[in-house]
C-alpha cells in the first residue's frame, strides 16, 4: 500500500510544482539552519576521547588567594592549572596508571641540514610527560614516544606532528633524525599521524579549538631551559621573585596536570592522596581556601570550561524557532492544498478508501515533501557550513574542522525530516481524513 | 439485496430542520434494475448517499446484502462500499491526473489485491466498456461518454453486488446517453443489481421498476407509465 | 475602515486554521526579529567601541632567535633603529603584548601600600619605550611621555619596582575617582610606589571581552617575557608597503632569527571580535530568511483566500463594490491576522527577552525594539498581501454569474 501512496503523493506533488517547491524550500531552509547549528553545537560539545571518559581526569587544587576565588565567573572552581611544585607532587604519586604534566610553549626548530631546503620553523611546542601519547591515544605514523626516564634527564628527544614532519622531512620516516633547538640536537623518536581532537580537551585554556602542537618534548626541559608558558600564567601572591627558581617555587599556576585512573578504587585513593597532600601543605601555610581538590573527568572538564558558548545555545534555539515558522508555513500550504483537492478525496472515499487510508496517503505526501526538503536541507547545510568556514577563516583551524557535514549531521537530518513530516503533515492529513465523502461529490 | 425500513434522516442547522428522508422504506431484490425518480429537493440525493453508505441515517434499518448497516464504523462502511457497491456519478468523478487504467484501479487498490489480479480485472472491465485501447489516456483526452464508460468500468471492476448510478447521463448528449444506458442494461443482465437515481422520466423507463420520492418518502404516483420517448435523433449530428 | 472589519472577521473565523497558522508564524517571527535585532545591535556597538589606538596604521612584527649566540636585545635595538629610520614609520616600540589580541599581562595596583584585594584595581600593562605613546597612536590627555633615560633595561626574572607609569583615564577614575591623576602615586602588590606621570585619553588593552578593557597602563621597560615583538606605526597609506619592506629587510639582516609574523593590528581586533561579528551575521541572515518565509506564509494565505472567494468577490463587484473596496477588504483581513499574531508575538518576544536576560546574562529587551518590530511586521504583512489583494480587485463582476 505504501508504494501506492508514494506514487499518488509524487503525482500530487508534481501537479502543483509551484506550491511543491515552496514547501520543499521552506522545509529545506528550516532543516538546513537546524542541521548547521546542531552540527556546530555537537562538534563543540562532543567528547573527543569519550572512550576514556571514566579514566582520564584533570587534576586541579585550590591553592588560590583566601580573599577571592581564582575565577570570578566560576567561584566554586579551583584555578585551571597547578603550580610547578604542586604538579610535581601529583606526578610523584604512583596511584595513576599514567599521568602527565605539561605546558604549551613556542620554539624555533632548525633542521640539521639547512642546505637540503628545509627552513627553520617556528613551532608550537608541548613540553609534556612520556605518558602523554599512551594516555591520550595519539596515533603514530612512525616510531613512538619516549621512555619515562627521558622526562627527568631530560633527554633531547622530540615527537613531531605529521604536518611538521612534512615541513622538515618531506613526510619521510624521520625517526632518529635531528632537529636543533637553540643549537641543541633533538632526536626524533616518533611522528604522529593525523590527530586533531576537537575540542582540544587536554588544554582548553589556550583556545578550545586550537590545533594540537607541532612537536612534543620531555617535561624536564621546562626547568632545564627556563621555559615559560605560551598560555596563561596566573599569579595571586605578592612574592619576591628574583630568579627562574623563584618563579618555579612561586604560587603562580601554569602547569596542566592529567591522570589516568583505571577504576573507582584508584580514583578514590588518588582523591585521598590529593587531600592528604593539601592537608600537609596547609601546615606550611599554603592552601588557605577550603578543600577543593578535584579530579574532573573529560565531560565535566568540557562543561566547566564552557567550551560551548552561550551564543551557540542561542543559535540552536533560533534555528528551531526558524524551523517552527517554516513548518507552520508548510502546514498552511499543505492544508490549503489537501482541502482544495477534497473532491478527489471524496471520490476515493466513495470508492471505499477508509479514513485511515486517506490519512496515510496524505501523510505519505507530507513525508515525501519532508524527504525532499531534508535532501535540499542537507545540501544547503553543507553550503552553509562552507560559508561558516569562510566566516571563521581567521579563527582556529580546529573550530573550522567541526564545520562539515558528518555522520551525526546525517542522523540529525533524518530525525528532523521525520519530525518535519509529522509536524507538517499530521494535522492536514487528519483534517482531510475527516472529510465527509458525500459533501464533496456533488460540487463539481 | 437492499432493504431500507422506516429510514429517516434530518439535517439540522441553527434555524431549521429539514427532513430529507422520513419513514422511507424500499426493497430491491438481487438482479433488479430499479429507477428512483423525483423532483429536485425531494430527497433523492439523500437516498443515494444513505444507500451508498456515504452518509449515516438517524432512525430505521438498512440491510445491504444481508448486512445490517446501522452501528457499523466508518471503516466498516468504507469496506462495504469498496466491496459491494459500484458508484456512477453524473459528473463522472474520474480523478483527472490518473490515467484510465489507474482510475479503474482505485477501488481495487483499497482491497489489497495482488497486482496480477488487479491488472486482469481492470483489463476485463475496460474490455466490457470497450475502452481497453485507451487504458493510458488521461480522462481529459476522452469524450464525456467515454469518461462515463470509464466510470462504469471502475464501478464494475471490483465485481460489486450492486451499482448505484446518479444521473449517469445527465452530462451527456443523447447518443452517448443511450450507449451508457445500453451498457448498464448489459451489466444488469450479467446479474448486477442496479439502482438508478434520476429526475429524467425517459431514463427511468428503461428500468424494470420505478420508484418515486416526494418529500423524503416513496410516492405511489407514477406519472410517466406509458409515455413515448421524444425523438432525439436530431441532436446527434 | 472599521465598517469592513465585521464581515472580514466573520469570514476569517470560518477559515480559522489558515489564519491561526499565519498568526503563529507572525508571532514567532516577531519574537525572533525583536530579540535578534537587539542582540545584533549590542554586538555592533561592542565592535564599534573606540579603541583609542591608530589601528589602521599600526602593524606588529615578531621575531625569534634560534641559536644560542643570538642576542635578542642587540637584535631588538638594531631592528628598532632601522624601523625608526624609515621615512614612512612614525614610531616603533618593543612590547610585551599586542593590544586587542586576547593575550597580555595584568597585575593589581592600589592607592595605598597596604591594600586589601577589594581595594586593588586590575591593570592591563604594556611594556613600551619612549616611542610607545606615539607608536600606539594614543592621545595624552595630561602629563608627559617617558624620557629615553627612564626606560628600564630588560629583566625577565625579577620583580622590580617601576618608578613611573602612564595610565588611562578609565584606570585613573577607578583608582582616584578623578581623571586628574598626574603626580599621584599608586602601589604594587609589594606596597612599592609608582608615580603616574601621564594620563591617556582612552586605550583598549589586551582582552576585548573584559569589562575593564580600558584599564590600561604603559610601563617604561624593555619587553622581555616572550620573543621580540614590535609595534610599528606608519604614515597613512604606507602600512602595507612598510610591512613588506620590514619583513624582507629584517629577515636578511640577521640570520640567527626567524621572522615569526608581520601582521596589521586590525588582524587582532578582527580575530578578537570574530565570534561577535559572526553571531551578528548569523542572526541577520536567519532573521532575513525568517521574515521571507513569514511573508511567504502571509502571501499564500491571502492568495488562498482570494482564490476560494473568486465568486464572492465577483458578487461584491456586481453589487457595486469598487476595486479599492476589494483591495481594502483583503488588506483588512490580512491586517487582522497579522495583528493577532503581533499581539501574541509581543508576549512571546518579552518572554524570550526575559529568558535571554536570565540565561545568557544579556540586558533586558528594550521596548523601542518591540515597537519597531511590530511596525516592521505590519508593513511586511501589508506588502505580502498587496499582490493577492490587487489580483482580487481585478476579478470581473461577471464571475458572480459564472458557474465554476
Amino acid at each position: 500500500m505504501l508504494g501506492y501512496y508514494v506514487k499518488l503523493a509524487a503525482r500530487s506533488l508534481r501537479r502543483n510544482p509551484g506550491i511543491t517547491s515552496l514547501m520543499v524550500l521552506a522545509i529545506a531552509l528550516g532543516i538546513s539552519v537546524c542541521v548547521m547549528m546542531l552540527t556546530v553545537y555537537h562538534g563543540m560539545s562532543s567528547n573527543p576521547i569519550w572512550w576514556k571518559n571514566d579514566r582520564l581526569y584533570a587534576v586541579t587544587l585550590d591553592s588560590w588567594d583566601v580573599q577571592e576565588p581564582a575565577d570570578d565567573e566560576h567561584p566554586d572552581l579551583p584555578p585551571w592549572q597547578l603550580t610547578y611544585n604542586d604538579a610535581a607532587a601529583v606526578a610523584a604519586s604512583t596511584i595513576p596508571l599514567h599521568q602527565v604534566r605539561m605546558v604549551k610553549t613556542t620554539a624555533v626548530l632548525v633542521p640539521e641540514d639547512v642546505a637540503a631546503g628545509a627552513q627553520p620553523e617556528r613551532v608550537m611546542l608541548r613540553v609534556t610527560s612520556a605518558d602523554f601519547f599512551t594516555m591520550f591515544d595519539t596515533p603514530f605514523l612512525y616510531g613512538g614516544g619516549w621512555q619515562a626516564a627521558a622526562d627527568a634527564g631530560p633527554e633531547p628527544v622530540i615527537v613531531l606532528s605529521r604536518e611538521m614532519n612534512e615541513k622538515f622531512f618531506a613526510g619521510e620516516n624521520s625517526v632518529g633524525r635531528i632537529l636543533r633547538w637553540n643549537d641543541r640536537a633533538f632526536r626524533v623518536t616518533g611522528v604522529l599521524d593525523d590527530w586533531h581532537p576537537s575540542p582540544k580537551f587536554y588544554d582548553l585554556n589556550n583556545g578550545g579549538f586550537d590545533d594540537p602542537e607541532d612537536a612534543y618534548v620531555p617535561f624536564g626541559w621546562i626547568a632545564a631551559l627556563e621555559l615559560r608558558s605560551m598560555g596563561n600564567t596566573n599569579c595571586w601572591k605578592p612574592e619576591s621573585r628574583n630568579s627562574y627558581a623563584d618563579f618555579l617555587n612561586s604560587e603562580c599556576v601554569w602547569i596542566q596536570s592529567w591522570v589516568e585512573l583505571p577504576d573507582a578504587a584508584a580514583r578514590a585513593s588518588m582523591q585521598a592522596f590529593l587531600d592528604a597532600y593539601v592537608a600537609d601543605q596547609r601546615k606550611a601555610g599554603r592552601f588557605a581556601r577550603p578543600d577543593n581538590n578535584r579530579l574532573t573527568p573529560v565531560d565535566q572538564w568540557l562543561a566547566d570550561n564552557r567550551v560551548v558558548r552561550d551564543d551557540n545555545r542561542l543559535l540552536v534555539a533560533l534555528a528551531f524557532a526558524f524551523l517552527a515558522v517554516c513548518l507552520l508555513n508548510t502546514v498552511g500550504l499543505l492544508l490549503a492544498k489537501f482541502l482544495g483537492n477534497a473532491s478527489v478525496t471524496g471520490i476515493r472515499r466513495a470508492l471505499g478508501a477508509s479514513r485511515r487510508q486517506v490519512f496515510l496517503q496524505h501523510l505519505t505526501e507530507a513525508g515525501l515533501l519532508a524527504a525532499a526538503g531534508a535532501l535540499g536541507g542537507l545540501v544547503l547545510a553543507a553550503l552553509g557550513l562552507l560559508g561558516l568556514r569562510a566566516l571563521y577563516a581567521t579563527g582556529s583551524a580546529g573550530f573550522r574542522n567541526i564545520m562539515h557535514v558528518d555522520g551525526w549531521s546525517l542522523v540529525m537530518t533524518v530525525m528532523l525530516a521525520v519530525f518535519a513530516a509529522l509536524a507538517a503533515g499530521l494535522y492536514p492529513a487528519w483534517r482531510v481524513g475527516r472529510l465527509a465523502p458525500a459533501v464533496y461529490l456533488k460540487t463539481q | 439485496m437492499l432493504a431500507m425500513r422506516h429510514i429517516s434522516k434530518v439535517f439540522r442547522t441553527d434555524l431549521i430542520e429539514t427532513h430529507a428522508l422520513r419513514d422511507f422504506s424500499l426493497g430491491v431484490d438481487a438482479g433488479e434494475f430499479v429507477a428512483v425518480t423525483g423532483p429536485s429537493g425531494s430527497g433523492k440525493t439523500t437516498f443515494l448517499n444513505v444507500a451508498g453508505l456515504l452518509e449515516t441515517f438517524d432512525t430505521g434499518a438498512y440491510l445491504l446484502d444481508g448486512v445490517d448497516i446501522s452501528g457499523l464504523s466508518d471503516d466498516e462502511r468504507s469496506r462495504l462500499r469498496n466491496e459491494k457497491i459500484g458508484f456512477i456519478f453524473q459528473s463522472f468523478n474520474l480523478i483527472p491526473d490518473l490515467d484510465i487504467f489507474d482510475n479503474v484501479d482505485v477501488p481495487l487498490r483499497y482491497r489489497r489485491m495482488p497486482a496480477a489480479e488487479r491488472r486482469q480485472r481492470i483489463d476485463s472491465a475496460l474490455d466490457i466498456v470497450g475502452l481497453k485501447s485507451r487504458a493510458h489516456h488521461l480522462p481529459s483526452q476522452l469524450s464525456g461518454g467515454q469518461q462515463q464508460r470509464v466510470a462504469i468500468a471502475r464501478a464494475i471492476a471490483g465485481d460489486p453486488k450492486f451499482l448505484l448510478a446518479d444521473e449517469p447521463t445527465g452530462n451527456l448528449d443523447s447518443l452517448m446517453a443511450r450507449q451508457v444506458m445500453d451498457l448498464l442494461e448489459q451489466i444488469n443482465e450479467m446479474g448486477t443489481t442496479i439502482v438508478l437515481v434520476t429526475h429524467d422520466p425517459e431514463l427511468a423507463r428503461r428500468a424494470q421498476r420505478n420508484v418515486q420520492v416526494v418529500d423524503g418518502q416513496i410516492s405511489d404516483y407514477r406519472p410517466f407509465a406509458a409515455q413515448a420517448a421524444p425523438a432525439m435523433a436530431g441532436a446527434l449530428a | 475602515m472599521f465598517r469592513d472589519i465585521r464581515p472580514v472577521l466573520s469570514a476569517l473565523l470560518r477559515n480559522r486554521t489558515g489564519a491561526v497558522l499565519v498568526g503563529l508564524q507572525v508571532a514567532i517571527a516577531l519574537a525572533v526579529l525583536v530579540n535578534a535585532v537587539y542582540i545584533v545591535k549590542q554586538r555592533v556597538d561592542l565592535i564599534g567601541r573606540p579603541t583609542g589606538l591608530d589601528v589602521g596604521n599600526i602593524f606588529v612584527l615578531s621575531s625569534a632567535g634560534f641559536t644560542q649566540d643570538h642576542d635578542r636585545y642587540a637584535t631588538m635595538r638594531e631592528d628598532l633603529a632601522w624601523l625608526r629610520s624609515l621615512p614612512d614609520v612614525r614610531a616603533a616600540t618593543s612590547t610585551n603584548a599586542i593590544p586587542l589580541s586576547g593575550g597580555g599581562s595584568s597585575t593589581g595596583i592600589a592607592t595605598t601600600p597596604e591594600a586589601s584585594s577589594e581595594q586593588t584595581v586590575p591593570m592591563n600593562y604594556f611594556q613600551v619605550d619612549e616611542d610607545g605613546l606615539e607608536a600606539l597612536g594614543v592621545t595624552l590627555a595630561a602629563g608627559r611621555n617617558f624620557r629615553a633615560d627612564e626606560i628600564l633595561p630588560p629583566d625577565l626574572n625579577s620583580d622590580r619596582a617601576i618608578p613611573q607609569v602612564i595610565i588611562t583615564k578609565a584606570l585613573a577614575r577607578s583608582l582616584f575617582r578623578t581623571d586628574d591623576a598626574v603626580g599621584k602615586v599608586v602601589y604594587d602588590a609589594f606596597g612599592r610606589p609608582t608615580t603616574v606621570i601621564g594620563v591617556i585619553e582612552h586605550m583598549q588593552g589586551s582582552w576585548l571581552s573584559w569589562d575593564k578593557v580600558d584599564h590600561v597602563a604603559l610601563v617604561p621597560e624593555v619587553a622581555s617575557w616572550s620573543d621580540n615583538a614590535y609595534l610599528v606605526r606608519t604614515r597613512p597609506g604606507t602600512r602595507a608597503a612598510v610591512m613588506r619592506q620590514a619583513e624582507e629587510h629584517l629577515a636578511a639582516s640577521n640570520t640567527t632569527r626567524l621572522i615569526k609574523f608581520v601582521r596589521p593590528l586590525d588582524y587582532y581586533r578582527d580575530r578578537s571580535y570574530l565570534s561577535d561579528r559572526n553571531m551578528a551575521v548569523f542572526l541577520v541572515t536567519v532573521t532575513v530568511l525568517l521574515a521571507g518565509v513569514t511573508a511567504l506564509g502571509i502571501f499564500a494565505l491571502a492568495t488562498f483566500n482570494v482564490n476560494v472567494r473568486t465568486r464572492q468577490v465577483g458578487t461584491r463587484r456586481a453589487v457595486g463594490a469598487r476595486r479599492a473596496d476589494i483591495v481594502r477588504y483583503f488588506l483588512v483581513e490580512n491586517w487582522l491576522v497579522t495583528t493577532a499574531g503581533v499581539v501574541l508575538g509581543c508576549a512571546l518576544a518579552l518572554a524570550a527577552g526575559y529568558q535571554l536576560s536570565r540565561q545568557f546574562e544579556l540586558p533586558r529587551l528594550d521596548l523601542y525594539y518591540l515597537t519597531g518590530g511590530v511596525l516592521a511586521l505590519w508593513l511586511l504583512g501589508l506588502a505580502a498581501a498587496w499582490q493577492p489583494a490587487r489580483r482580487a480587485a481585478k476579478i470581473s463582476p461577471s464571475m458572480a454569474t459564472r458557474t465554476i
